[in-house]
């Protein structure tokens, strides 16, 4: 045994190389240290439950956020929190500071490593595409609030929240009472005028639309609309064309942004003759105003009700 | 690839049963099946209309001001079009393919013409260039691209060597799915366009989608002229050569004829699977090999399938669809598993 074989050195040279890994690990974990224990809590642990129904526990407020949705960004600088985003997603394009965050990929491909990097105590993640991320941040001891509000009234709570968990109490109070102050405003414009039959378009190839248990079903819904999509379902179900005329809504809302551009909906085959098209009444939306739960729900709720019951809006 | 000289040995010894039976039966029946596919694609629907009012709306012809009217003949008539169109050309594309590289698993979609082709729509979808006609012009250029490309790589001494074609093929599919994949990161906010391209759907098909597919009406009628070629050809190059067949330009015009109609069939309806693959070999078990009866039949019965798996993917779960590929699959697959298990070999 006098010559090691070369799969044997690589075995020595990896064993060596452990502690030396170890030790890195553990001056990346104190050197993270000192900046959150600067500042000693005030008032106690912060605890809510976040929307996917688990407790978020906080000795104190974060300090560094990171977000990993932009409807989560523009909630942190709409209460006062913009200073605490360390890092956000790629397509964080509101507010306009927002967009110089260092990123950490963008909602569908968060990149962990990058994540980690940047030793948040607070992560702002979504649902569904982020779910199995969630065990793997808190496992690197980041505390993670979900946010996947199905209500217009569930964004304005969850943004309470948010607020506590940053301490950034009154500005979030004062983003929840402006939410709550349009959703009054709209729902006493419409009080007494009948349900319009309305549909809003997500995505035009397939037809998709918003379904039932979604805050834009609700959004209609305060707005005086009666969503035809939450007949087909939960979440963002497709939706067949020809049962589209056949209901024939009175509105008909496109929404259009990065995702999905409308193009000439009088165009599509059979839309010609829907009573939308021919009276006007076809709107199209920017979606980050009815698509990302963040503060501008409201003057997406008020767009709502201007599309939905324009007579509503001229007598305010 | 003894396994493929014994296929093509039982092939042409079935050959002679079906041609003493004459084709018109089959032909009879399948269009008999593929009219009563078009009849009940036509009178149902996810909107609920009576047969007696379809029977009014066909009369009337198209006309404006009826919303029943739109729904019929602005969405559900060019829908069942289209559907039968692309079954058609799939599956004879898929008698095609098969029989030219003698490999049972064949199917329009290894040969990287539709790997192509839906690169060639990514790249549309990437660029925002809007339906028609660009996405069918880029999915057409790209199916003809890469055959060109898996030609070339075929090409010895001019002659095609079929083998390493289908290898080529297979290859640049995955080439061109990999680049695929590279387009819907890159331009993630149009994953949803491309993932739901790929998947293959009719919905919101209309009258110029039918004038795009009706291109491959006269690609079709190509192969009906080669079907003595086709049957001979199926006992092998060498044999064919010496029977006085043209092998290199019989090669040359049914391949491209089956990349022109895979092409401009996925460029109209995104990926649709199993049908090129599993119609040619149902209608081999039911039909025999002669292509004189295979491929009109074949063709009958690819537009049947699709039409009927087009009718299930709008109603079962009314006002939602499920992807027309998923129907054509779960029809298909058992089908052709029964048929398999009823001991006739391939």
């Amino acid at each position: 045994m006098s010559t090691l074989r070369p799969g044997r050195l690589l075995a020595a040279l990896l064993l060596l190389a452990l502690p030396a890994l170890g030790a890195i690990v553990v001056a990346c974990g104190s050197g993270g240290e000192p900046a959150s224990s600067a500042s000693p809590a005030a008032s106690g642990p912060i605890s809510v439950t976040d929307d996917s129904g688990v407790e978020v526990v906080l000795d104190r407020p974060a300090e560094a956020i990171v977000s990993l949705a932009p409807a989560n960004t523009e909630i942190a600088y709409a209460i006062g929190a913009g200073d605490r985003m360390v890092a956000g997603t790629s397509y964080d394009d509101y507010p306009e500071e927002a967009k110089a965050l260092p990123k950490i990929g963008d909602f569908a491909n968060p990149n962990v490593e990058k994540i980690a990097s940047f030793s948040p105590d607070l992560v702002l993640a979504a649902s569904g595409i982020q779910d199995k991320l969630r065990a793997k941040l808190e496992s690197l001891g980041m505390s993670v609030y979900v946010i996947d509000p199905t209500t217009y009234d569930e964004v304005v709570a969850t943004i309470l929240n948010v607020g506590r968990l940053a301490g950034a109490e009154d500005g979030a109070q004062a983003v929840a009472d402006a939410m709550a102050a349009a959703r009054e405003e709209v729902r006493a414009a419409v009080a007494g005028l009948p349900a319009a039959s309305t549909f809003l378009e997500i995505y035009s190839e397939p037809l998709m639309t918003a379904g039932e248990g979604t805050f834009i079903d609700d959004m209609i819904t305060i707005a005086g609309g009666e969503n035809i999509g939450a007949a087909a379902g939960s979440g963002f179900p497709n939706f067949s064309t020809e049962v589209l005329v056949k209901v024939d809504p009175a509105v008909y809302i496109a929404d259009s942004g990065s995702m999905s551009e409308p193009g000439d909906i009088s165009e599509r085959p059979g839309f010609a003759e829907l009573t939308a098209v021919k009276q006007g009444r076809v709107y199209v939306i920017d979606d980050n105003l009815i698509a990302r739960p963040g503060p501008r729900l409201a003057d997406g709720l008020r767009r709502l009700l201007e599309y939905i019951h324009p007579e509503a809006q001229d007598a305010q | 690839m003894s396994g493929a000289a014994d296929t093509g040995a039982g092939w042409a010894a079935a050959r002679g049963r079906a041609a003493r039976s004459g084709v018109w039966p089959g032909v009879l029946l399948a269009g008999a099946v593929l009219c009563l596919c078009l009849v009940l694609a036509l009178a149902l629907g996810p909107a609920s209309l009576s047969l007696r009012r379809v029977w009014e709306l066909l009369m009337a012809g198209p006309v404006q001001g009826d919303l029943d009217n739109a729904i019929f003949w602005q969405i559900r008539m060019p829908r069942v079009l289209v559907a039968a169109l692309v079954g058609a050309a799939l599956a004879v594309a898929g008698v095609i393919l098969q029989d030219l590289f003698l490999n049972p698993l064949t199917d329009p979609y290894v040969t990287g013409v539709s790997s192509g082709a839906a690169l060639g729509a990514t790249v549309g979808i990437v660029l925002h260039l809007g339906n028609l006609p660009w996405m069918t012009v880029l999915a057409v250029a790209g199916g003809l691209g890469t055959l060109t490309l898996v030609w070339l790589a075929a090409r010895r001494r001019g002659r095609i060597d079929i083998f390493v074609l289908l290898l080529a093929g297979v290859t640049i599919s995955y080439l061109a799915g990999a680049v695929v994949t590279v387009l819907m990161i890159r331009a993630d906010e149009d994953m949803h366009a491309i993932v739901y391209w790929l998947m293959g759907s009719f919905s919101g098909r209309g009258w110029g989608d039918v004038e795009v597919a009706l291109g491959v009406l006269p690609f079709m009628a190509v192969p009906l002229l080669f079907t003595r070629e086709m049957d001979i050809l199926l006992q092998g190059e060498k044999r064919a050569l010496e029977l006085g067949v043209e092998v290199e330009r019989t090669k040359r015009v049914l391949l491209v004829t089956a990349g022109v109609l895979t092409a401009l069939a996925v460029s109209v309806s995104g990926i649709i699977g199993f049908v090129g693959l599993v119609v040619p070999h149902i209608v081999r078990l039911l039909a025999g090999p002669a292509h004189r009866g295979l491929l009109p039949v074949s063709l009958l019965a690819g537009a049947s399938m699709v039409v009927a798996a087009d009718l299930l993917s709008r109603t079962v779960i009314s006002p939602n669809e499920i992807p027309v590929g998923v129907v054509t699959t779960f029809v298909g697959a058992p089908l052709f598993v029964y048929l398999l298990r009823r001991g006739r070999r391939l």
